[in-house]
């Protein structure tokens, strides 16, 4: 019994246990009683309108916001909020910021890389090893010797993911990390965040494409007004046409296709909801 | 200054150590003011400028049109040495005009004239630094020589932020003239001003998310960061070394002399 426990708390890497926060005393709450388990190796969406919490929420799992109620459990342990254990969860769990201005400070993009691993006291030759490893793997050397300034938007991207990942983190968190960049560079960070996610990293992303969502994702958790609405697989979540309207969301294209064609008898009853336009294409080509 | 900033990223001397070219250009400075000599200076200025645009291929039209910000502002304070209204004329040279005479002494003009070049050679010297060094390697250089680590984490963000400023600035200045906001003289003063106030409440807000950002990646007050390596050469040393003492010699040979 008691191994048994165990064995599902080791599972859990992150956990929030009611968690309220606010930015002002006494004001509106952003995060107002979050209860939520991740699990670890997931692809978990965080989805909700505007304002919803879920940066807020994102602040919280690496000890940068301390709830003002509630506990934020990092590997099953409450997050230790002394210089030592921030310095602990914050390798563990990685943020990687909507706006990359606000994430590079230093023009140089080797200088920015070294940051992190500097920071946690690893051996000069070491974190050099680590920042070539990072910059092969995210494919930044064609453009390190590059200024910040001179970077386009993508580029920057995969810099701030590089920031984090130099580090060595179980959990990187991206917090919409497609806003802001075209189709192809857009294509090109949902394969990084694939590569990811194959590395057995668990990666949390907040993302307003739920076509998107629903593909990639192992978990949606749906986030309305400081709290979570609703935490489930990709179709149960997408097929909650309530709570997808309470959140300002759209039903994803593929479902919206796929229940029309069920329904003028083209496919029949009973299959599975595809997640992507691929899988519908295949029971349609297959006559079922 | 974002002229200056782009050609030096693209020179071709940029990878040369840092030290060796801060060294190189530091040295030659100090030798120019201290000879105030016109061979050295005019050797120094051809020396730089073949440096500047041959090896570091920065296009000559944009080398002269750099230097030619300081000599505007040069020849005009020297005309006030070199030129002079007089009754009586000087033994340099005399323009009558009327009952007067625009005029100047064999020295004074040689004396301006000289000034002009050592400027010009010592002004070359920090181009040859600015436009062949990236700003990250000068400040590393800076860091070496022991230069107080608060002010060069200041230089380090503000070198960043002031393009992100700049970038904003621009942004709302488009968005301001998109909506008539600088139709006449009055409404663009006062657009220049709320550009100013929505600066600063924007850079505000930027210092919060960005402390953030660094908080997450276990900031702790001190930025510490590694730059990227590019080792001195035996060879470039030794041939810094050679045309310093060169100058060196000259030096002390014209102050004998």
């Amino acid at each position: 019994m008691m191994a048994e426990s165990e064995q599902v708390s080791e599972d859990i890497i992150i956990e929030a246990r009611e968690v309220r926060y606010s930015y002002e005393e006494g004001g509106q709450p952003s995060l107002d009683g979050v209860s939520l388990k991740i699990e670890r190796g997931k692809k978990v969406a965080f989805m909700g309108a505007n304002g919803s919490g879920k940066s807020t929420f994102f602040l919280c799992c690496n000890g940068i916001y301390r709830p003002d109620s509630g506990t934020v459990l990092v590997a099953g342990q409450p997050i230790d909020y002394s210089r030592k254990g921030l310095m602990a969860v914050r390798r563990s769990v990685g943020l990687v910021f909507q706006d990359p201005d606000n994430q590079l400070f230093s023009a140089s993009v080797y200088q920015e890389i070294s940051f992190g691993p500097m920071n946690l006291g690893i051996p000069e030759d070491e974190v050099r090893r680590e920042i070539e490893r990072v910059m092969d793997y995210l494919e930044i050397t064609p453009f390190r010797e590059r200024p910040a300034h001179a970077l386009s938007g993508g580029q920057k991207k995969q810099v701030t993911i590089a920031d984090v990942l130099v580090m060595h983190p179980d959990v990187i968190i991206l917090d919409e990390p497609a806003s802001a960049l075209d189709a192809k560079h857009t294509k090109l960070m949902n394969q990084i965040v694939d590569k990811l996610a194959k590395e057995g990293i668990t990666i949390l992303m907040a993302t307003h494409d739920i076509d998107y969502a629903l593909e990639w994702a192992d978990e949606i958790v749906l986030m309305h007004e400081g709290k979570v609405l609703l935490q489930a697989d990709p179709v149960t979540v997408c097929e909650s046409r309530e709570a997808l309207a309470m959140t300002n969301q759209e039903e994803p294209a593929v479902l919206k296709l796929f229940r029309r064609l069920v329904e003028r008898g083209v496919l029949e009853e009973g299959l599975r909801p595809p997640v992507s336009f691929g899988q519908l294409e295949r029971y349609i080509a297959e006559g079922r | 200054m974002i002229a200056v900033d782009k050609l030096c990223y693209r020179s071709k001397l940029r990878y040369v150590n840092a030290g060796e070219k801060f060294t190189y250009s530091m040295l030659t400075l100090l030798f120019c003011i201290v000879s105030r000599s016109f061979v050295l200076s005019g050797a120094v200025l051809m020396v730089n400028t073949t440096l500047t645009v041959g090896k570091g291929g920065i296009p000559l039209r944009r080398y002269i049109s750099l230097m030619a910000v300081p000599s505007a502002f040069l020849i005009l304070s020297t005309l006030a040495i070199i030129v002079n209204i007089s009754k009586i004329p000087l033994d340099g040279y005399a323009l009558p005009v009327g009952t007067f005479f625009i005029t100047g002494s064999k020295a004074s003009v040689l004396f301006g004239l000289r000034l002009i070049v050592t400027a010009l050679a010592a002004v070359s010297c920090l181009y040859f630094l600015s436009l062949n060094t990236t700003m990250t390697d000068i400040m590393s250089v800076l860091g070496g020589l022991r230069c107080p680590k608060i002010v060069l984490e200041l230089m380090l963000l503000i070198y960043r932020y002031i393009f992100v400023l700049m970038e904003t600035a621009s942004a709302m200045l488009v968005s301001q003239k998109a909506r008539l906001g600088n139709k006449d003289l009055k409404t663009s003063l006062r657009s220049f001003g709320r550009m100013g106030s929505g600066l600063l409440i924007r850079a505000f807000q930027r210092s919060g998310t960005l402390y953030d950002a660094m908080e997450s990646r276990c900031y702790d007050g001190r930025i510490r960061v590694l730059e990227e390596q590019h080792p001195a050469k035996p060879s470039e040393i030794a041939l810094i070394i050679s045309y310093e003492l060169v100058l060196l010699a000259y030096t002390v040979w014209r102050g004998v002399a």
